[in-house]
């Protein structure tokens, strides 16, 4: 059995050998990699190289693959944002309210946190709107707004920063700033900010 | 002779004769308390079997799918096998009531629900299933959550099986026995009209029938409508 302090030092993550296939082919590889707790972490490389896949599996959503792929935290604390994420039927409030309702969290403690995220990302009067009405850049932010309230140890942003502007950008960059404690991995095919992440794992090399 | 039955048909519609009303709320209870009861456990089979992985759910998702197909008068005849005295529920003397045409129409209901809501819950976005799965739901937040998504589907599943149920005539007449005050529906009793050569009552009948038909064939356009603007 391992000592607590053995475990609160174990990296975040660690992958060795890590691969995914589809049928015949290859689409995510990856030799090895150390990511630290508390990090934020940026996963750079072209389209298709497979920086969605390995999201997925850090998340606990791909299963199928060969190597070891070691994740320190349980699967109810890490939580993905798709690509194009998915915002559920109803209000912007609803959604962002919707992992702490799993979590039990109180009626006044929810809405409490659910304000804070949502003014975090500027979307505060967009509360009791309807998703179906929000514009990418709005929808976005409320995807982000409903996964970073939960405060997860490992949070997994694939490619957050699309159909944002440069206020949107800088509003992600700030609300993230407030999660200390969590290790942030972030997909883009482009190159990420240093501001944003200041460690850069190139894949598809 | 059809107008004659029409004009006729309205007169004993607006003095509000005693039959056609007996027989329209009839009609409608029973319908609707097998509609209800069939979409209480078709949509949670619907859901289990489109979420749920285990030996056999091909089969069985194909065995509800066959079972909208099968004539009333199946469903009628097994349902006879069933309730009469020599039958499985045989003890419980439902045959000729009211309870045995619910029994009947759930039978007609069921598939029609579990196959609507297993369609509508499998063509779901893969995302809808993760992004509830990341942020932590439980079986029962996950499960509401799809159920909310599909909830027009759903809703056009239930006023479908109500469709079926309300105008079916087979299972009526076959474990309903067609009772004067007691298990005469309309369908029955457009049926004995008819055959009576009473138009006239045969042709009210069939108005309310259309009526009411009509009336939920609107709302699922409505909803349908509803359901294409709200995914654009």
């Amino acid at each position: 059995m391992k000592s607590s302090a053995e475990s609160a030092t174990r990296p975040a993550i660690t992958l060795s050998n890590l691969t995914v296939t589809k049928g015949e082919q290859i689409i995510c590889q990856i030799r090895n990699a150390t990511i630290a707790r508390g990090s934020t972490v940026g996963i750079t490389g072209p389209n298709g190289s497979g920086k969605s896949t390995l999201m997925r599996v850090l998340a606990g959503l791909e299963t199928d693959y060969l190597g070891n792929c070691d994740v320190a935290f349980a699967l109810s604390d890490r939580v993905f944002v798709h690509q194009s994420p998915y915002l559920f039927r109803g209000t912007v409030l609803a959604n962002v309210e919707y992992g702490l309702r799993a979590r039990s969290v109180s009626k006044p403690a929810r809405r409490q946190l659910a304000e804070l995220w949502m003014a975090r990302f500027s979307i505060e009067h967009l509360a009791g709107r309807s998703v179906s009405s929000l514009s990418g850049g709005e929808g976005r932010r409320t995807a982000l707004a409903r996964a970073c309230v939960l405060e997860p140890a490992l949070l997994l942003l694939d490619e957050p920063l699309a159909d944002l502007d440069t206020a949107g950008t800088e509003c992600v960059l700030a609300a993230l700033h407030e999660l200390s404690e969590s290790t942030i991995l972030i997909s883009s095919p482009n190159p990420l900010a240093k501001e944003l992440a200041p460690q850069l794992i190139q894949i598809g090399q | 002779m059809i107008r004659e039955g029409i004009q006729e048909a309205l007169k004993l519609l607006l003095r509000l004769d005693e039959a056609v009303i007996d027989a329209a709320t009839r009609s409608l209870w029973v319908s609707i308390v097998a509609v209800v009861s069939a979409s209480a456990l078709g949509i949670a089979t619907g859901l289990l079997l489109a979420r749920k992985s285990f030996a056999g759910r091909s089969a069985v998702v194909v065995m509800f799918r066959v079972g909208m197909s099968v004539p009333t008068v199946l469903i009628g005849l097994l349902c006879y096998g069933l309730l009469s005295r020599r039958g499985a529920l045989g003890e419980f003397e439902l045959l000729y009531t009211t309870w045995a045409i619910v029994l009947g129409e759930f039978f007609l209901a069921l598939p029609i629900v579990v196959t609507l809501t297993h369609g509508a819950i499998s063509r779901l976005d893969r995302r809808v299933f993760e992004t509830a799965r990341t942020l932590g739901a439980g079986t029962v937040q996950r499960s509401m959550t799809y159920l909310r998504e599909v909830r027009l589907a759903i809703m056009l599943a239930v006023l479908t099986a109500f469709s079926r149920c309300f105008t079916e005539l087979g299972i009526a007449m076959m474990v309903g026995g067609n009772i004067t005050g007691r298990t005469r529906t309309l369908t029955t009793a457009t049926a004995l009209e008819t055959a009576r050569g009473e138009f006239a009552s045969g042709v009210a009948m069939s108005l309310i029938l259309l009526t009411i038909a009509l009336l939920v064939t609107l709302v699922m356009a409505l909803l349908s409508r509803g359901s294409e603007e709200t995914e654009l």
